[in-house]
């Protein structure tokens, strides 16, 4: 197991955002968080960073004891978190700097990245670059040190279909040599890729399962509507 | 601690700054032009006052001989009176024989200061059996201008507040945009971004300062007694302790406004409480204490010893001052690695 949480608690202040959260995450799987905006997704990526010490509950990430995971993980947060004023390759070098790998490390893997994020010219400065090359770049980041945990928050917004087709893809491959991702999504549909769907709400995540499973379960042909099900039986209750 | 990562982060910021333009002109610029424009506006001796001299003295044709008085002769009091009463002069300087009377326009310190100096050198030109006599002084010079006391000060307070301005803004932008979590996510510790960030800095530190010290010594004048290279690690060490500060305060602000108004009110205390615009020993008992706390303070006494003294590291205040500093320094730099938490 990647990560292994339970009884999660956390808010901010006197708000309560995450409660009683249950989580599992196998290893070599891809997990989606799926859930409206504001319902906790980024807080619990946070909690799993090590960012946000849990009120009450266990976690445990990677089986490691380390507060945060540092090198282990790979992260892309909900912003772009580029530096607009230097250009790829000198991004690409500096988060390799950050994580030890070698000139020839870094150059191997942004080469490889470059094609396959089809990322632009590595001398094109980063503020310069339209909002979906912005992404990839980001996303190149979090891959570039073949972490392994992926830690995504909304990763393919404002990326074309083709490419989110093409990340999906590469998720799958790394996945299957053992790579543990977990992301968060709106996209229902998209969420209907994942191994393992999170349906969250209020904090809590309401069901936790294969897409497939969820749907045969709650006997209907769209994930959109266990959602809707899952949340009226929770406003009934 | 990681060397590789602070040296990554020291290179990655100093690009930044290499590369904005505008930014690095204003870095470099900003405390050139406020040390000049400080020499030029305050300090420096004023001049064309006008002095009404009534009757006649040996001294007047010395008066008359000076660079900062303009003197007219009257022969009538009552006339020379009412031109000051007008305001168009500042004394009149009457004759009884052998001795003076100075009817002043006392509205002006400054001035009633300068011209009685004038005064009293011509007396001891003209009369030198006089019972006082000023002896060559132990420290400065004996031609002294207020700018000698104030410009080690000034000096002191554009390489405090540049380095503060400089800092104060390093995280806001980090914050906000998610680069500060992506580094903590990577396992950086807040420690190796500050350092990182220092190291970054003082390649301008090193620039603003020695702008600030040659502007002074060569484009003002001012007197230099002492070491040079102590000026400039003094200057240097105080950059530093103020970028530490600056660190610390944007640790603390959430927006480029609160940033900025984190700043103010630390510049302010700075220049009125450190004897940089006028002495400590004027300050009420409580300041004059909370003064002796300030990084500022030490630095500026030191700055004027160092330059007007020619006072070396020997000196117990100026060695003082350099632990003071530095001690300030560190407190900022340890406050601010607090406070950029990555767990709450």
């Amino acid at each position: 197991m990647a990560i292994r949480i339970s009884g999660l608690k956390r808010g901010y202040g006197k708000i309560r955002v995450l409660d009683s959260l249950d989580m599992n995450v196998d290893e070599g799987s891809i997990y989606g968080l799926l859930g409206p905006s504001g319902c906790g997704k980024t807080t619990l990526l946070n909690v799993i960073l090590g960012f946000l010490i849990p009120e009450k509950g266990e976690i445990n990430v990677l089986d490691t004891n380390a507060h945060i995971p540092g090198s282990d993980v790979g992260y892309a947060p909900q912003e772009l978190a580029l530096y607009l004023d230097l250009n790829i390759s000198e991004t690409l070098t500096f988060h390799g700097r950050l994580h030890e790998m070698s000139k020839q490390k870094i150059e191997e893997r942004g080469k490889w990245l470059k094609s396959f994020l089809d990322l632009p010219d590595f001398s094109r400065i980063v503020g310069k670059l339209s909002g979906g090359e912005k992404r990839r770049v980001s996303l190149a980041v979090a891959l570039l040190h073949e972490p392994r945990l992926l830690l995504l928050d909304e990763p393919t917004v404002g990326v074309d279909p083709e490419l989110r087709a093409r990340i999906w893809q590469h998720l799958r491959t790394i996945a299957d040599h053992g790579t543990t991702i977990v992301l968060t999504t709106h996209y229902i549909d998209e969420a209907g890729k994942a191994d393992r769907v999170g349906l969250m709400r209020d904090g809590r995540l309401l069901a936790e399962e294969g897409p497939l499973e969820l749907m045969d379960e709650h006997d209907s042909n769209s994930l959109e509507d266990v959602f809707l099900t899952l949340c009226k039986r929770e406003v009934v209750a | 601690m990681n060397w590789n990562r602070i040296g990554a982060i020291a290179s990655r910021k100093f690009a930044s700054i290499r590369r904005d333009h505008r930014m690095f002109a204003f870095i470099i610029m900003m405390p050139a032009i406020q040390i000049l424009l400080f020499g030029f506006a305050i300090g420096a001796s004023p001049t064309n006052l006008d002095v009404i001299t009534v009757g006649e003295h040996p001294i007047f044709s010395e008066l008359e001989e000076s660079e900062l008085l303009v003197t007219h002769n009257y022969s009538d009091l009552q006339a020379a009176k009412e031109q000051v009463e007008n305001g168009e002069a500042w004394a009149v300087i009457e004759s009884n024989g052998s001795s003076l009377t100075i009817h002043f326009d006392a509205s002006n310190q400054q001035i009633m200061q300068t011209i009685i100096n004038e005064v009293r050198t011509a007396l001891q030109q003209s009369a030198p059996s006089l019972s006082l006599k000023i002896a060559e002084p132990i420290h400065g010079e004996s031609e002294s201008e207020f700018i000698d006391f104030l410009a080690p000060g000034i000096m002191v307070l554009v390489c405090f507040m540049f380095s503060i301005i400089l800092t104060t803004m390093a995280f806001v932008g980090e914050r906000n945009d998610g680069t500060l979590d992506r580094l903590f996510a990577a396992g950086v510790q807040p420690s190796e971004v500050l350092i990182g960030h220092l190291a970054a800095f003082s390649f301008i530190i090193v620039g603003q300062v020695s702008v600030v010290i040659g502007i002074a010594v060569m484009v003002f004048d001012i007197p230099m007694h002492g070491s040079l290279l102590l000026l400039f690690s003094l200057g240097l060490l105080l950059g530093w302790a103020a970028m530490c500060l600056g660190l610390f305060l944007s640790t603390k602000a959430k927006s480029e406004f609160q940033a900025l108004q984190l700043v103010l009110p630390i510049i302010f205390p700075v220049l009125l409480l450190s004897g940089i615009l006028w002495p400590v020993e004027a300050l009420p008992f409580g300041l004059k204490e909370f003064s002796m706390l300030l990084p500022t303070t030490w630095a500026a006494e030191s700055f004027r010893s160092i330059m007007m003294r020619g006072w070396g590291l020997s000196n117990p205040l100026i060695w003082k001052s350099f632990i003071i500093v530095f001690a300030f320094g560190a407190v900022a730099l340890i406050a601010a690695a607090k406070s950029l938490k990555v767990r709450s």
